[in-house]
């Protein structure tokens, strides 16, 4: 684990700058006007043909397991966490993978 | 762009599902390029912390005129950056993580990856590739060559792509296909706007001061 910590602190540093970053931008973008909770461009087409009470009705099957989340910045700083060990964990595989057919394809016949 | 479950049926969604997965298994093992180098051991972190980044740009809304608003969805900005191939797989695992966040369907991840992923991600990146070309006649510097076909593809895919939605949620009757997708390209005509200027400035960053992180550069032809 510490050798994790010690072969990628660049990346790690990286990391933890672009959550600051985010937190602040999520902080003043809002009040500013910057950023806005308007719905998007999908959620928009939706709710002039559906209306708004329809699309809230839509409930992501997760619903009943990640409903504890409640806070914006939780969810966030969770998703960015969580999206780090995934990618890098299916990158490690992917390249683990490799390697492996790599050592079977170089064995002596 | 995020379909959300409920609103694709049962056809679209196995369709979809079934190119997507095509589309993986082929980036899976186009992938391997990606890990010939000996420095892959770096790269992986700094693709991880990529995804990052493109993870938090999508729920960083910003506004639109007329009551609505756009987010990056960074499809065609990790392909120039990583490779098509690898861009489709970190597309996806992102909505992998933003459907537990309720953001886009578990059902709809097929028809997400396949317009942000593979229309976004890898048509994108072939239109830059093609625009680069063409902008290599001209005595540009490549980091603004780069950065003004970025733009472009990225916002042509996004274009695509919104209208590509539009029919995939017509299909299954919620909403008819001549108000879906004059309504979502009209809109997206809008949002790319944002998500070009802000491929572009990435890009044009990345090249200032790490430009070895952009490793589609021979596939470009720059």
């Amino acid at each position: 684990m510490m050798d994790f910590f010690k072969n990628h602190k660049k990346p790690l540093i990286y990391a933890l700058i672009i959550i600051a970053i985010f937190i602040v931008v999520f902080a003043i973008g809002f009040p500013l006007g910057f950023l806005t909770q308007d719905p998007d461009g999908l959620e928009r087409v939706i709710i002039d043909f559906r209306g708004e009470t329809w699309l809230e009705n839509l409930e992501s099957v997760w619903f009943p397991i990640l409903s504890w989340i409640q806070n914006e910045y939780v969810a966030g700083i969770l998703g960015i966490v969580i999206t780090l060990i995934i990618t890098i964990g299916a990158f490690k595989l992917l390249k683990f993978a490799r390697s492996k057919k790599e050592k079977v394809n170089s064995l002596p016949e | 762009m995020h379909i959300p479950d409920g609103l694709l049926d049962p056809i679209t969604i196995i369709v979809l599902w079934g190119v997507t997965i095509g589309f993986m298994v082929l980036a899976y093992y186009r992938i391997s390029n990606l890990f010939k180098s000996t420095e892959s051991d770096k790269m992986i972190p700094y693709i991880g912390v990529l995804a990052a980044v493109i993870f938090a740009f999508q729920f960083v809304n910003y506004p639109i005129p007329g009551g609505t608003s756009g987010h990056l969805i960074g499809g065609t900005l990790v392909a120039v950056i990583l490779g098509p191939w690898a861009s489709l797989i970190v597309i996806f695992l992102i909505l992998v993580i933003q459907s537990l966040f309720g953001d886009g369907g578990i059902t709809a991840l097929g028809a997400n990856t396949f317009n942000m992923g593979v229309i976004c991600g890898i048509v994108g990146f072939y239109i830059v590739v093609f625009l680069v070309r063409l902008l290599n006649h001209s005595s540009m510097k490549k980091e603004i060559k780069v950065a003004i076909a970025t733009a472009i593809g990225a916002y042509i895919s996004v274009v695509l792509a919104a209208f590509l939605a539009g029919i995939e949620i017509s299909i299954g009757g919620i909403i008819p296909i001549q108000v879906s997708v004059p309504a979502m390209v009209f809109w997206h005509l809008f949002i790319a706007i944002g998500e070009a200027i802000i491929s572009a400035l990435i890009v044009y960053y990345i090249y200032k001061v790490k430009p070895d992180l952009i490793t589609t550069e021979s596939i470009m032809g720059v």
